[in-house]
């Protein structure tokens, strides 16, 4: 089945040029060319590519870890439909998924929580999603960042509703992916995706195009969705200098068209404060307890959220109307001093700290609030 | 699941090594039948009970049209088979189309209605084996195949896992006769077909899906309005993007085949090289366009009954293929636009019948061929006519208040790409890819698949299903 090469102009024909008739079993041509050679080449160098790559992303400061993927928040949202749905779960942003511990709270508090929450996403999609999942009865630890929270602003919404939809393919490429690739390759995470390197290369500007640097890599994570600053945010001045840069953007800008102006942006952050009401609500039905949280943030970021979000209208409101205990970290000399790198998230080693120090105040908040 | 993903690679392991381990030949297609069931369950295991019905009616109608004596019962028994995939495929695909046109409808004529409410989930690609199917029935009914001498054989020519869900959309005769004799792919064609498979992850995993799926969305699924730049760098985006979605999808497809022994069709034949909407008709999804033509278009008069006859069934089969891509207005207006398109070149071609243009003109109407399909892709990518309207609008530097929205990086690497697959596409139109490798050095083509195959890996992608597959 050789190709004829001597065959100027040759091209295979199709159904295109049979109408109206059976058309027959396909032809398909080889080239013919040392096929096994060529294989052999390719996939010689197709590794040293790679690891060449994996050299380079080690070299950055990069190490193997789990990816924060959409099956990795599935699997452990599974385990409250499991059987678990008794234990006592964590939902926040990104501050509370690397800024609260584990291994930690489970040290500190005897149990080791679920860690659902999502970074750049506003925490009510999980809440409505236990809310309307008679198996959770648990405890709720549920994140307030003000600029997510009372935006309802969901970078990863896709990632809840999916967990509803996962199709068993995209469960075993979850499994897969985890025991296969996520352990052993530093390369192996978004932040180092082709595409994504590619883009943040220094291109010249586009008169009227704002260049909006998206968040970098922050975190490491494991297995089962514990996670902690990237020891390169904590100890790279360069980088941590470019992470508080993004963080900056926002600070700068003109509000977004759905905020700004003060009417809008009470209207807004009233929806959220009703969103959570409505799903504490049903929680609370079903014996569930819950509590705030507000993460510490410094620097540029605290002010910005001081001016934008003040407490007064926001946090304090939000209690107030939901009827629900909160831990502002202003409050508690323990939640306070803690070293936030690039303003906005916990050092690994202050994650562990600040962890040691809630898990007492959250269990005298749950022991002490009573049960509906 | 969808061949960009760790879960096809390991079960497509399994599956090449149980098809060559020396076990009978019912058995390694019972194997194949089984994966394939596999492969299909493991988007949505109950949409596998579809597939059973879809594969038992079209069996059955078959075996008592071929014993049938009189034409009108052969006739009832194809008009079954035509009854119950398109009612299958009219409930899951147009179901949700077809009661909100009819509310309108009524409402339009002072009746209120409303259309029940109810979840209806599409099946992956219940287009693809529905119309495969069909023309299982059609071609024996049309006495063009002999029916298959097993519901095993059958069975397996619908369900055969690289071709279930996306097409080529393979013909009975194409494919039953392949599980009749054993088959093993030769080490030249396992290793062809790997080489294949690298080439279609390309286009999906490296060109669609990180380089120039962004650009579009950008653009089609933003709020701003675009000026003319970013309005033809997207679409063009789009028309790349659908490309190498699609074409990489099918590629992917031969490749798997091949490396199991079998042969599959083109479905493309480097269509962005098209000097004219016949010409890129029979270079665009060629499984699909011609299925149209054998089916709809030939039973329709095809150029058997006179101008008028001939338009009419043109437009209507151009109309129909809109719809099949996807239950929307925008689709129709896509199928109207290449009607229209295939209409007007039909009476050109009447008009100046000897006129023999250059290669420098030529070259100009195929970038003319081009730009027209690119702007019917509008209709394809656009939500709404809204949006559609904008975009066009933008294309021909009449918008208002347009704005930049992509930035430089956008910008470059889709003109990139985009010249990049018209410039091989144009190298390309008179040979196939085969005929161009066998040309190559052995070192280049080793240096080229590493390379391709590298940025598959460092691409990483997010196994993104294929756009054909909502179709």
């Amino acid at each position: 089945m050789n190709l004829q090469t001597d065959r100027p102009g040759f091209i295979r024909l199709t159904a295109s040029d049979r109408p109206g008739m059976a058309q027959p079993v396909p032809e398909r041509d080889i080239p013919a060319r040392p096929w096994g050679i060529i294989l052999l080449i390719a996939t010689i160098m197709f590794v040293i590519l790679v690891a060449a790559w994996e050299h380079y992303w080690r070299d950055y400061g990069a190490t193997p870890s789990y990816q924060n993927s959409k099956g990795a928040w599935a699997d452990q949202r599974r385990r409250i439909d499991q059987g678990e749905g008794n234990t006592l779960v964590l939902i926040g942003s990104s501050r509370v998924l690397f800024g609260l511990q584990l291994p930690v709270w489970e040290k500190a508090g005897g149990e080791r929580p679920i860690q659902l929450s999502l970074e750049g996403t506003t925490p009510l999609l999980a809440v409505e999603d236990l809310a309307n999942d008679a198996n959770f009865n648990g405890r709720l630890v549920i994140g307030v960042a003000p600029d997510l929270f009372f935006s309802g602003f969901a970078y990863r919404g896709d990632v809840v509703a999916q967990y509803h939809t996962q199709s068993p393919s995209q469960r075993v490429g979850y499994w897969l992916s985890k025991h296969l690739l996520e352990p052993y390759f530093a390369f192996y995470d978004p932040d180092f995706a082709l595409d994504t390197v590619v883009k943040r290369q220094a291109w010249p500007p586009r008169p009227g195009v704002r260049g909006f640097m998206p968040v970098r890599k922050l975190m490491v994570a494991d297995a089962n969705r514990n996670a902690h600053m990237w020891s390169k945010v904590e100890n790279d001045p360069v980088y941590q200098n470019m992470a508080q840069r993004i963080w900056a953007q926002r600070f700068a800008g003109p509000p977004p068209p759905m905020m700004d102006t003060p009417e809008k942006m009470q209207a807004l952050v009233s929806k959220q404060i009703g969103r959570a009401a409505d799903a504490i609500a049903k929680l609370r039905k079903r014996g569930v307890q819950v509590v705030f949280i507000r993460m510490p943030s410094a620097g540029d970021y605290y002010a910005f959220e001081q001016k934008a979000f003040p407490r007064a209208t926001t946090w304090d409101v939000l209690l107030q109307k939901t009827n629900t205990p909160g831990i502002h970290f202003e409050d508690y000399p323990q939640l306070q001093g803690y070293t936030l790198p690039e303003w906005s998230h916990l050092s690994h080693a202050e994650a562990d700290r600040f962890t040691a120090a809630v898990v007492p105040i959250v269990q005298q908040i749950f022991a002490g609030a009573p049960k509906q | 699941m969808v061949f960009n993903s760790l879960t096809f690679v390991m079960f497509f392991v399994v599956v090449l090594a149980l098809h060559s381990m020396p076990f009978k030949w019912t058995t390694k297609k019972v194997n194949l039948l089984v994966a394939s069931y596999l492969f299909y369950a493991a988007w949505n295991p109950p949409f596998i009970i579809l597939l059973w019905i879809s594969t038992v009616v079209d069996w059955y109608a078959a075996q008592k049209l071929v014993h049938a004596e009189k034409p009108a019962a052969r006739r009832a028994w194809m008009l079954l088979s035509v009854v119950a995939n398109l009612g299958m495929l009219s409930y899951f695909k147009y179901g949700h189309f077809l009661l909100e046109n009819f509310s309108l409808l009524m409402s339009h004529i002072g009746v209120a209605y409303q259309a029940p409410q109810f979840d209806i989930i599409l099946p992956v690609g219940i287009s693809f084996y529905t119309f495969a199917t069909m023309s299982y029935t059609l071609d024996i009914y049309l006495r063009r195949a002999e029916p298959a001498k097993n519901f095993l054989d059958y069975a397996l020519f619908v369900t055969f896992f690289p071709h279930l869900v996306a097409g080529p959309i393979m013909r009975p005769t194409e494919l039953v006769p392949q599980f009749v004799e054993p088959r093993k792919a030769t080490p030249e064609m396992l290793r062809f077909g790997l080489a294949l498979i690298v080439l279609g992850m390309f286009q999906k995993i490296v060109l669609a899906d990180s380089f120039l799926a962004s650009a579009a969305e950008m653009v089609y699924d933003g709020r701003g309005a675009p000026g003319a730049l970013d309005a033809w760098i997207a679409t063009l985006a789009f028309s790349g993007q659908i490309f190498c979605d699609f074409a990489g999808y099918s590629t992917t497809a031969i490749g798997v085949a091949m490396c199991l022994g079998f042969a599959m069709p083109d479905n493309f034949r480097f269509p962005y090289a098209a000097v004219g909407f016949s010409d890129f008709w029979r270079r665009w999804h060629i499984t699909l366009s011609t299925w149209l033509r054998d089916y709809l278009y030939i039973p329709l008069g095809g150029n058997r009954h006179g101008e008028a006859r001939l338009y009419l069934a043109l437009v209507l089969t151009m109309l129909l293929g809109g719809l099949w891509h996807g239950a929307s207005w925008t689709f129709v207006v896509w199928g109207a636009l290449h009607g229209t398109y295939l209409v007007i070149e039909r009476l050109l071609r009447r008009q100046f019948g000897g006129y023999q243009p250059g290669a420098f003109t030529l070259f100009l109407f195929g970038l003319l061929t081009f730009a027209l399909v690119n702007i019917a892709w509008v209709f394809f990518r656009a939500k709404t006519f809204g949006k559609a309207w904008q975009i066009l609008t933008g294309m021909f530097g009449a918008a208002d208040k347009a704005a930049p929205i992509l930035p430089t990086m956008q910008l470059v690497t889709v003109a990139l790409i985009i010249a990049g697959i018209v410039f091989a596409h144009w190298q390309l139109r008179n040979r196939t890819l085969e005929s161009a490798v066998a040309k190559v050095h052995p070192i280049v083509i080793a240096v080229v698949l590493a390379f391709m195959a590298f940025a598959i890996v460092i691409a990483q992608g997010d196994s993104n299903a294929f756009i054909y597959f909502q179709f």
